[in-house]
Order: structure tokens, then sequence, then C-alpha cells
């Protein structure tokens, strides 16, 4: 087939040229002896040293990963046994359930965050830690259930009735048969799990109190005040931990690949 | 699957738990400095839990949206002091553990919204002006309607208030700053859909940067961002408009059931430290009530005419009062103007 | 244990999940939509239409007009970058196209509010872009790149655009190759082949990503306040206003309701077209 490949080549060029603009600037200006993100004035590396004494800064981060660790592993705990709960057995309502399901993967993340807080009030919660963590697993466990259906669905049914023909219990089945086959579908599960809840700002603004400030919430109370280029080393920091992991999965599925076209 | 429920259920508490001494601040944006703050955790080892807010109204939605005894301190001014006194939201202030009470200039104490300084402990005096880069404005400007020039277009920065925005409008049509007739909010609405075009922004949390990096050559702002506009641009001039001003005392006060009162008073006292009042003043130059740290201010403070405003001027200063229900008028002609 | 007691343990969760953490929280909403609030704060429970009567005010229906009129540019301008790239990535050899995929989610994974700032250094006034152009001496004066409708639509579809990439892509790369050859065999033009085949083909991942970027960008209030300077307003910041400045809750929670609605019509109009529930959380 014939295409146009320096249209091609431009094309991609200009989009991640787009989608790159910003992180790059972010990423200079972490270098930049003004502490005033306008004009790049000299080479420093002052603000990495300088992000260790920001306290508030390294809280929100600490308080960030503890909630993305912890809605992480219950949503996927909870949305591994609900899908198959929804795929292997009957139950009042479960038409109904279903489709609740959708409503925070397509809702407006700001109606959620508003429900949430009024339920909170209501129940005299306070808001902090706990809602915060309660808010990012309830926002995260539809998206684990649809990954884990999507494996699930494709899923031989006789494989477990194969297993409990050989005397294995429905338990041990599920743990030892049934689990293994779906950790793609978990681990995809649980990796959009962690990176919706690290970058969540909408609705942890609405259900996050004194002492449980985020990471976002942060850089959302700064950039009204001003930011430092500590913020940008941060960043800057995060994005090389990013693409570290990145690389390494991408040579692992380009193996997987690799073998599969031989093989 | 039990194990990792209950490693969950200990991070769950170690998460949340305070088995430290702590207080949760809620305070204007660009208030305190975190200098004062870190040295207050360390001086004390009280860890405090730092919030902002940056309007009036959003302090009052977030007290009483939040479960009773969620904050310990807060920063409403003169009117809103009234609106949570009315509402039985704050505690009445203990003065007798406050030894640095007693630093505080009388000029300020025992006014009409807190007479005898039942619930508040006065913090510092802000007062909304108009300032004007001189590198790029050269015409004088000695009201609120020469705004309107078109020459200004896409050129003013103004605080994100709408009680002082509202009452600035109706000040310059010669009304009351705090009006509820419907036809006189009316000309405000009308005065404002007219400046509408001039408008760069609505900032209320760091308007000075928009001066700074000459994103905005004229702003209607708190007199501390002024001034601070003015250290880094000593072209930056400060104007009391004729038809009057906003003025706005800001004050310590607790919410009702608040959980660390004890904790608490240790703050107050602290920030009415005069030393530590001097570095806040020297990071945000409102106008200084603190009898004590009149004498540590320097120059910087003393000679700059947005930071320290005379006593004459700041009587000059009209309150936002309280108008009640009328609130709504507001916060629909706020909608309409946006 | 038993298989009747282990089912109900599998079962549980999730009822008690769509429950308390979905449904309740939706039921309150909707029912305090129609309380009355007493002025500063609280609610009263009586029941009232005047919120819904509220939003009909011309003031309001301006803002829900405006929201979806950017929402809707939002979602063309998405569509028009993510296609041709797309298409464009699709024509690469497989790992490169593997490693093209992974470059487009890095900034992604970032803050997206530190993104929203970066763009604020590029295009405010003394930002890099109206510096290299006026030291090009293309332009005079320096062009107002936010605090405007431009400001804001560029967030938006900075933000929103993988959600757009990613069905697309993944939809483009179930394209039967040998088709297009075929096609190209017989003699089809370039636009016959994308209308008769890739358009049809990709259509399912284009619905999924149009809904995934509409819907969002109608609530995205931190956009609108970082670039848009606090003097434009969509639904989002209606409703963040009424929670937490306005302190009129039931206003507030009528707005949301509203929002839903538009959205479970946008979902309607998805499903009629043969989109797939299932597909939209897949990424």
């Amino acid at each position: 087939m014939k295409t146009n490949k320096v249209l091609d080549n431009l094309i991609i060029f200009i989009v991640f040229f787009f989608l790159f603009l910003p992180i790059c600037v972010l990423i200079l200006f972490s270098f930049n002896t003004s502490s005033l993100n306008i004009t790049f004035e000299g080479f420093t590396l002052y603000w990495y040293q300088h992000l260790l004494e920001n306290t508030a800064l390294l809280e929100a981060l600490k308080n960030t990963l503890l909630i993305a660790v912890i809605s992480t592993v219950v949503s996927t705990i909870v949305g591994t046994i609900s899908a198959y709960a929804l795929k292997k057995y009957d139950f009042p309502f479960k038409n109904v359930i279903n489709e609740l399901l959708y409503i925070p993967v397509v809702i407006p993340e700001i109606v959620l965050g508003i429900s949430l807080l009024c339920i909170y009030t209501f129940m005299h919660l306070e808001l902090g830690m706990f809602t915060l963590i309660l808010a990012h697993i309830s926002f995260s466990i539809p998206f684990v259930i649809i990954s884990v259906r999507s494996v699930l669905d494709s899923l031989d049914p006789n494989i477990e009735k194969a297993a409990s023909d050989l005397g294995a219990s429905k338990l041990k089945t599920f743990f030892y048969i049934v689990i293994p086959l779906l950790l793609p579908g978990i681990l995809s599960g649980a990796q959009l799990a962690f990176t919706l809840s690290l970058d969540d700002v909408v609705i942890s603004y609405f259900t996050a109190g004194p002492g449980s400030n985020t990471l976002p919430l942060y850089v959302y109370s700064v950039i009204k005040t001003g930011v430092t280029p500590d913020v940008n080393a941060l960043i800057t920091i995060m994005l090389l931990v990013i693409f570290i992991v990145l690389t390494i999965a991408t040579i692992i599925s380009l193996r997987k690949f690799k073998k599969e076209v031989r093989g | 699957m039990k194990k990792i429920i209950i490693v969950l259920l200990i991070l769950i508490c170690t998460g949340c738990s305070n088995t430290k001494e702590e207080i949760n601040v809620l305070n204007w944006s660009s208030y305190i400095p975190d200098s004062v703050i870190k040295s207050f955790q360390k001086e004390t080892g009280i860890k405090v839990n730092y919030s902002t807010y940056s309007s009036n109204e959003e302090l009052l939605a977030k007290i009483s949206g939040a479960k009773e005894g969620t904050y310990d301190l807060i920063f409403p001014s003169d009117y809103m002091v009234e609106i949570m006194k009315d509402r039985d939201m704050l505690e009445t202030m203990d003065l007798s553990k406050l030894q640095n009470y007693r630093n505080i200039n009388p000029n300020y104490l025992n006014l009409d919204y807190d007479k005898g300084n039942v619930y508040t402990v006065p913090f510092v005096a802000a007062t909304v002006l108009i300032a004007v880069n001189r590198d790029e404005v050269t015409d004088t400007i000695t009201s609120y309607n020469d705004l309107l020039n078109p020459k200004y277009q896409n050129e003013i920065v103004l605080i994100d208030d709408q009680r002082i925005i509202i009452g600035l409008a109706l000040l310059a049509n010669g009304y009351d700053m705090n009006s509820v007739n419907e036809n006189e909010l009316e000309v405000a609405k009308e005065w404002l859909l007219k400046l509408k075009p001039n408008i760069k922004a609505y900032d209320s949390d760091s308007p000075k940067n928009f001066l700074i990096t000459n994103e905005a050559s004229i702003g209607v702002l708190w007199n501390a961002e002024a001034a601070l506009a003015k250290d880094e641009n000593p072209n930056i001039e400060t104007i009391f408009p004729d038809e009057g001003f906003a003025l706005s005392i800001d004050n310590m006060a607790i919410p009702a059931s608040a959980k660390n009162k004890d904790l608490v008073y240790t703050f107050i006292d602290y920030i009415l430290r005069p030393d530590v009042m001097k570095e806040i003043i020297d990071a945000y130059p409102y106008k200084n009530v603190n009898n004590m740290t009149n004498n540590l201010l320097g120059s910087n403070y003393l000679n700059n005419s947005a930071a320290n405003i005379p006593d004459s001027v700041i009587a000059e200063g009209k309150f936002v009062e309280n108008i009640g229900e009328s609130v709504k008028l507001y916060d629909k002609l706020w909608a309409e103007i946006k | 244990m038993t298989s009747k007691l282990l089912r109900y343990i599998f079962i549980l969760p999730v009822i008690i999940y769509t429950v308390f953490l979905i449904a309740l929280p939706l039921i309150y909403i909707f029912v305090i939509s129609f309380f009355q609030s007493d002025f500063y704060g609280g609610m009263i429970e009586t029941f009232t239409l005047e919120n819904y009567a509220r939003i009909f005010d011309s003031v309001y229906i301006g803002i829900f007009i405006k929201s979806l009129v950017i929402a809707g540019i939002t979602t063309i301008i998405c569509i028009l970058i993510s296609y041709p790239f797309v298409l464009a990535v699709s024509h690469k050899n497989k790992r490169f196209q593997t490693i093209l995929m992974m470059l487009v989610m890095i900034p992604f994974l970032t803050n997206s509010l530190i993104r929203m700032y970066g763009w604020t250094v590029l295009l405010r006034e003394s930002g890099i872009i109206n510096q290299i152009l006026m030291s090009l001496n293309i332009i005079s004066e320096p062009l107002s790149l936010m605090y405007n409708n431009l400001g804001i639509i560029i967030g938006m579809v900075y933000t929103l655009i993988p959600f757009m990439i990613l069905p697309l892509y993944s939809s483009v790369s179930t394209i039967d190759k040998s088709l297009l050859e075929a096609a190209s065999d017989l003699g089809a033009s370039k636009w016959q082949k994308f209308k008769n085949i890739i358009l049809p083909q990709t259509f399912p991942g284009l619905f999924n990503g149009a809904l995934m970027v509409f819907t969002p960008a109608l609530g995205y209030f931190f956009i609108v306040d970082v670039l848009g300077g606090g003097k434009i307003m969509i639904l989002g910041n209606l409703i963040k206003n009424q929670f937490l400045t306005a302190r009129n809750w039931p206003f507030g929670a009528a707005i949301a309701v509203s929002l839903v609605l538009i959205t479970i019509l946008v979902i309607v109009i998805y499903r009629k077209l043969g989109g797939k529930m299932d597909k939209l959380g897949d990424m």
C-alpha cells in the first residue's frame, strides 16, 4: 500500500510537539535560577535540593501515594470479585447493578464528587484521608470490573468445570485457576486505578479535608498563588520514573511480541 | 487475602489517626508565610494542617459543609464574624489565655461586629485599592469610573470577591456600598457589564502577579498585594478612589466545637508575638494592628504607601455589611456579570 | 465453606458498593435538588421546583449553552487531531507503533494541573509563545492566548485527547489491511477507502472517544479556573460555586441532576448508534 510517508511523519511530529511542549517547558524551568516561571535566566540544581525542604509538598506527595496504593489494592480486590460474581451468579437486580456500574465511568466527575460530599456530610463523616480513600475506591472499581470482565468473557467456562470435576473446591478453583487466568485483566485494571487516583483533581477537591492534601490539590492551590520551581523539579523526577517504568514495560511487551511472531 | 486486609486496615489507621498533636487552620491564601508555620511546628511540636480559602463566602461554605469540629482556627472578616456569630458558629474566645493580646492596637478592638471581642482577635486590616502601572498608563485615575475607559481593554485585574466588586460598582454610581435596592443593583450590573471588556481576569489569590508580569496594567486588589507589586516595580502607583473604598478587618476566631482548643490558643498567641507578626507583615504587608510590631518593621513596610496606610485613611474605609437574605441578589448578579 | 456462603461472599461486595457508593449518593443529590435553601447555607426539607425553574433563567441557560459549545468544539478538535495521527501511526510497523503509543501516554501520567500550569507559562502575554513571536517580528503586540475561550479549549483538548486517541487507535488497528490493499488494487481513491472502509470500521472507537471527551469537558472546572482567569464559567464552575461559595446546595444539586440528564441523553445516542458500554472504561 502506498502511503505518503513524509506527511505521516509530519503529522506524528506535530502531535508529539503539541503533547510534549508544556512538559518540556516545565522540565526546563526546573533548572532555572529565577523563582518566577517567566524567563529562563540561568542553570541551577538548587530547586531539587529545595524540594527536600518543602514539607507541604512532600506531605502532599506522601498522601497521594498512600491513597493511590490503598485505593488501588482495595478496588482491585473488590473489582475482581465483583466482575466474577456478575459473570457467574444470578441475583436480584443484577441488571440494575450492571447499569449502575457505568455511572462513575460516564458521568462528569464533578457530579460524583459533590454527591459523595453530600452523603459524607449527611452521615457526619469528617472529611480527611478516609473519605478521600473511599472516594477514590468508588471511582476506580468500575474500571477494574470492566477490565477484568473483558478477560473473563474470553475465558473457557470448561476450565472451571474440569477443576471441580477433579475435586477442587470452588474457592480453590477461584484462587488457583481463575485468578491466574484473569491476571492480565486484573493488572491492567489495577494500573488504571492507580493512575486515575494519582491524578484525580475534581473528586478529591470535594472530598478532601484538613491534613489530607494531595499533590493535585497542592498544585491547584499553588497555581493560584505562584508556582515555585521545586514543583517543576518534583514533576521532572516523577516523569523520569514514569518514563523508566514505561520503557521497561514496552521492552517486555516488544519481546513478547517478537516471540509471538517467531513462534 | 485476610492478611492483605489486615495490612490495609493498619495502613488506613496509621494514615488517619491523630497520635500527634495537631491543629487544623483554615486561612486566606497568601496570608501567613510557610516559614511562620514551620517555625511554630518546630518550636511547639504541634503539627499544623494548613488549608486556604479565597473569600469569606467560601470560608462560610467550608465551615458549614464540614462536620463540626473539623477546623480549629479561621480568619473571618468583620461582616462574616457577624454572620457566623448569629448562626452560633463561633466559640467564645478566652482572652486570658492570650498573653500577647495586650499588644493589639486598641483602635482595632471592641468594634461593632464583635463588641468586647467575645469571639475574635484582630489579625490585620486590609483595604481594596486601585494599583496602576505607570509604565503603561499615564492618565490620571481618581475614580472607579476612570476604569471604564475603552483604552484599558483587557488590562484590568480584579479580586474575585462578589461583595467587594459589586460594592465598588455601587460606589461608582453614588450608591451605598451595601445597597440591597434592586434598582441600584441593576445600575451596578450595567456598570460592571460596561467594565467587562476591560477585565483581564478575576483573581483573589495572587492578583499582584498580573501586575508584576505586565499581564495587566491596572489592578483593583487588596493593599498587601499592591504593596508587593510595588516592591517589584516602584512605578506602580496606588490610588484610593474618590468614591470611597472597602475596608476589611480580618480576625482569628475558633469555630464552634473545635477539637483542639488548647493548642489553638498556643497558635494564636504565637501569631500575636511581635517578632512573628513582623515576619508575617514582611511577607504579606497588610496594615499591621500589633503595636509591639510597629518598631520592628523596616522602611520597606513603613515607606510603602500601599502597606502602611495611615490611620486617617483607614478611618474612611467602608465595611462590607451583613445584608442577610439579600445576599441572594448579589449571588445572581455575580453570575450575570461573569 | 458451603457454596451458598461463598455465593454471598462473592455477591455482597458489588451490591454494597453500588448501593452505598453509587446509588445512594446520587439519589440523595436528586432528593436535595427539590429542597429549599435557606439563606446562608442550610437546607429546608420542603418540596419545591424552584431550583429547576431557576435553571431556565437566561443567565444559567447561557452557561449551559456555553458549556455544551466548549465541550462540542473540544470534541471536534480532538477528532480532527486524533484521526490523522492514529492513521499515520497505523502505517508504521508494529514495533514502532507500540513505542509511539507508549510515548503518547507519558504526558498523561503526570499531574494534569501541572500540565495546565505548563500551558500558562507558554500562553500568557509575557509567555514563551508571545516572546518568540515578538522576537521574530511576526507580531508587534502580544496575542491574548489565555484568560479567554481559546485558552480553555487548548487546555481541554490537551487534557482529554488521550481518551480520543486510545479508542481510535484500537479500532484502527483492527482494520484488515488486506481489505485496504484489495481496495487499492480495485482502483479505489484515498477518499473512497477512507469513506467506505476506514470510517465505518472506526465508528465505534470514534463514538467511544467522543463520549469520553464530551462529558468530562462539561465539568472540568479546574481547567477553566487556571486558563480562563475566573471570568468564564462552565457547568463545572457553576456547580462548584453553588457548593463552595454561594452555599446553595439544592440549586447546585439541580444543576448536577441536569448534567446527569445530559449525560444520559448522550449515552442513549451512543447506544442507538451501536456503541457498547463495556468499551467505555476499557483502556
